[in-house]
């Protein structure tokens, strides 16, 4: 599929037009962020079309997805330095950037998001030990500070660090304890992705939530579409810098992996809609379900959303011989599965909260039905921080050594 | 597979394990002594304020505070939530009290009200991922204002959709002031989560001056002391005398979401007509 052409090593795009349009996009959705940011910190989050009744909206399915879509960087980073499967350490720097930038994304739209900005370092100092929430502001402030660590090797390699040899050798002796580090990284990883399902599953006046299954389908979910993402963006690196960045069979190798996953998180997607929906179902779940699908298009986004364009294409794309030859499949793939799973993590918030909540012992009042859709402020700050993802992505791509310089035999 | 041709080679030793376990170990114990133990600037403050935070043993307490709301009398004239706004300097987009008609399953109407429940095994005090609320020693369910980072996943726990957020700073003049009461708590700044507090200000006021919440009006709250038909009863549910445990003794009473096990502190008498 890719042709000759990636064997120009040539410095693309300097200076060229093609750059300049890139960095102004990023300008203009910086721009953007940053209005609708001073609007929430000087008016408060009546910017937004937050409610009592839906209080949590796009910004929290933000924060999820960022943190799912980050995974690959435990996965990988577990795969070759405790498992020891050393043909993907070519994608390991990768894929911690993206997790990097996942959780750091994640955790400017928190710091909008909570009432009180200023107070964001609460959860360190006061410890909430039954908190779901509590254990997850821990984990992912530990396992961003485990995967700068991580990343402090790349970072030396910068030639401003040519003045200070000492930087380099520590992060040398930094390097060694890299296998460490993905195993520490690996069970902070294993345990807050899960958290963040039970986040929603314990709470047990919720019909649609309150269920063992959150937390294996978060954690399932991120684990297929974390390597993905990162799988993508090596293409899309590879597109954009005419470079060779990975050899085709460890994408492929990836891109299977990715399609086990999302067939593995299918499964109990399935058997747990079985349950709630079907044969288990309760009084409360069916009165749920049935508001959801008059008031949203909730089964649409269900089944076509997250079942066809986040599981069965991406695993047609990812596993099926004739297909997962091209790199442009592949990428096509990955980009549905992260797709998907932010689609995912919106039906989950919204959903839920949308239904009403039943507890008065009569037969007529329900606190009213929430309606939701985001407002412009809310899309700005989105925005916003999509460009600064890409920001980070675009500079870590130009200016940081993230594929080995050893050059390995070509793919095909 | 993806690899099938290389095997699988775990080069860790006990060492390596015991070496991140301690670790580990080590790096937990380190942050709780910087964050939360002796070392932190907030540990004596982290003290005062985690005193009487442990869910109260119901055995071993003589005090808990709870209310009887009878449904047969309510005659949904609302006086509860204005006396309660404007004591509580509370505002009429968010009321921590609520008064709603309803109907019984054989059609006849009735007036259905509520507070917060000021449960003991609240699920909105589990989530807090800051301790910002607790379930007080004598039952109340307390609100750290200065603490609460205004994430609302205690609105979004809460069963009884009791809690409410302040979106935006209200500088208004209360409304319901000064017809319904004068304001006897702090207005809540913009950025934290508020509730109905059984009106501790008022409780504990009145047990300084040597009164009885529930009998003397002075120590009982607004929404009780207002009620025209006498609908709401409150005081010590773990005193048979008071006049809250009279009530629920002498009438069938309910909790609302039983089944949740959140143990509400607000019991319920229902109308005649029954539920």
């Amino acid at each position: 599929m890719t042709g000759p052409e990636t064997a120009l090593p040539r410095r693309p795009l300097a200076g060229s037009p093609h750059r300049l349009a890139w960095m102004g996009f990023l300008v203009i959705c910086l721009s953007f962020g940053l209005a609708t940011a001073y609007q929430v910190f000087t008016r408060g989050l009546v910017v937004t079309n937050l409610t009592d009744t839906v209080p949590w909206g796009l910004w929290i399915t933000i924060d999820l997805s960022g943190i799912a879509l980050g995974a690959g960087a435990f996965t990988l980073s577990a795969v070759v330095y405790v498992f020891r499967l050393s043909r993907f350490r070519s994608m390991v720097r990768l894929a911690l950037l993206i997790g990097i930038i996942g959780y750091t994304s994640a955790m400017l739209t928190l710091l909008v998001d909570i009432g009180r900005p200023e107070r964001f370092w609460h959860p360190w100092v006061y410890w909430n030990v039954h908190s779901v929430l509590w254990e997850i502001a821990w984990a992912i402030s530990l396992y961003l500070s485990v995967m700068l660590v991580e990343f402090a090797p790349v970072l030396a390699e910068l030639s401003l660090f040519d003045r200070w040899p000492a930087a380099r050798r520590l992060a040398h002796a930094i390097h060694k304890a890299t296998p460490a580090l993905a195993l520490v990284g690996m069970l902070i990883s294993l345990i807050h992705q899960s958290s963040l399902g039970a986040t929603y599953g314990i709470l047990k006046a919720r019909p649609i939530w309150f269920k063992p299954s959150m937390p294996i389908l978060f954690i399932l979910s991120a684990i297929a579409a974390g390597p993905a993402m990162t799988m993508t963006a090596a293409i899309v690196l590879q597109w954009v810098t005419r470079r060779r960045t990975v050899p085709l069979d460890v994408l492929r190798a990836i891109a299977r992996f990715s399609g086990l996953g999302l067939m593995a998180y299918a499964y109990v997607k399935l058997w747990d809609l079985a349950v709630v929906a079907y044969y288990g179902r309760t009084p409360e779940a069916e009165s749920a379900f049935y508001f959801l699908n008059q008031l949203t298009p909730y089964g649409f986004g269900f089944w076509f959303g997250e079942v066809i364009l986040g599981i069965v294409l991406p695993v047609l794309l990812f596993l099926a011989p004739g297909l997962n030859r091209s790199r442009s499949n592949l990428a096509l793939g990955g980009v549905l599965a992260a797709l998907g799973v932010a689609i995912n993590r919106w039906n989950v918030t919204v959903s839920g909260l949308v239904v009403p909540l039943s507890y008065s012992p009569g037969t007529q009042y329900q606190p009213p039905a929430g309606a939701y859709w985001p407002s412009l402020a809310e899309w700005g700050i989105a925005v916003g921080v999509l460009g600064y993802a890409l920001l980070v992505f675009t500079l870590g791509a130009r200016l940081l050594p993230l594929f080995p310089s050893n050059p390995r035999p070509q793919d095909r | 597979m993806a690899d099938g041709k290389k095997k699988l080679e775990l080069e860790l030793t006990r060492r390596d394990v015991l070496k991140v376990a301690g670790a580990a170990v080590g790096s937990a114990a380190f942050a709780y002594t910087v964050t939360s133990g002796p070392l932190s600037p907030f540990s004596e403050l982290r003290r005062r304020q985690l005193e009487g935070q442990e869910t109260p043993d119901e055995e071993a307490r003589l005090v808990h505070w709870g209310m009887a709301i009878d449904l047969e009398k309510c005659i949904g004239c609302n006086y509860c939530t204005w006396a309660c706004s404007a004591v509580n300097d509370v505002f009429p987009d968010k009321t921590w009290n609520i008064v709603v008609p309803e109907r019984t399953p054989s059609g006849a109407g009735f007036f259905f009200s509520r507070p917060c429940l000021h449960c003991q095994e609240a699920p909105c005090v589990e989530v807090c991922p800051v301790q910002a609320t607790w379930v007080r020693e004598d039952g109340p369910v307390m609100m750290d204002y200065d603490r609460c980072i205004g994430c609302r996943y205690c609105e979004v726990a809460c069963p009884y959709d009791a809690r409410k957020f302040n979106w935006e700073e209200h500088t208004a003049e209360n409304e319901f002031a000064p017809t319904w009461g004068i304001a006897e708590v702090e207005r809540r700044p913009r950025g934290v989560v508020e509730k109905c507090t059984f009106c501790v200000q008022r409780i504990d006021r009145g047990l300084e001056l040597g009164l009885t919440p529930g009998v003397d009006r002075e120590a009982t709250p607004a929404c009780v002391n207002i009620c025209p038909v006498g609908a709401r009863t409150f005081g010590n549910l773990n005193d048979p005398a008071s006049p809250v445990s009279q009530v629920i003794e002498d009438n069938p009473s309910l909790r609302l979401r039983e089944d949740l096990g959140t143990e509400p502190s607000a019991y319920y008498i229902p109308p005649k007509e029954g539920l």
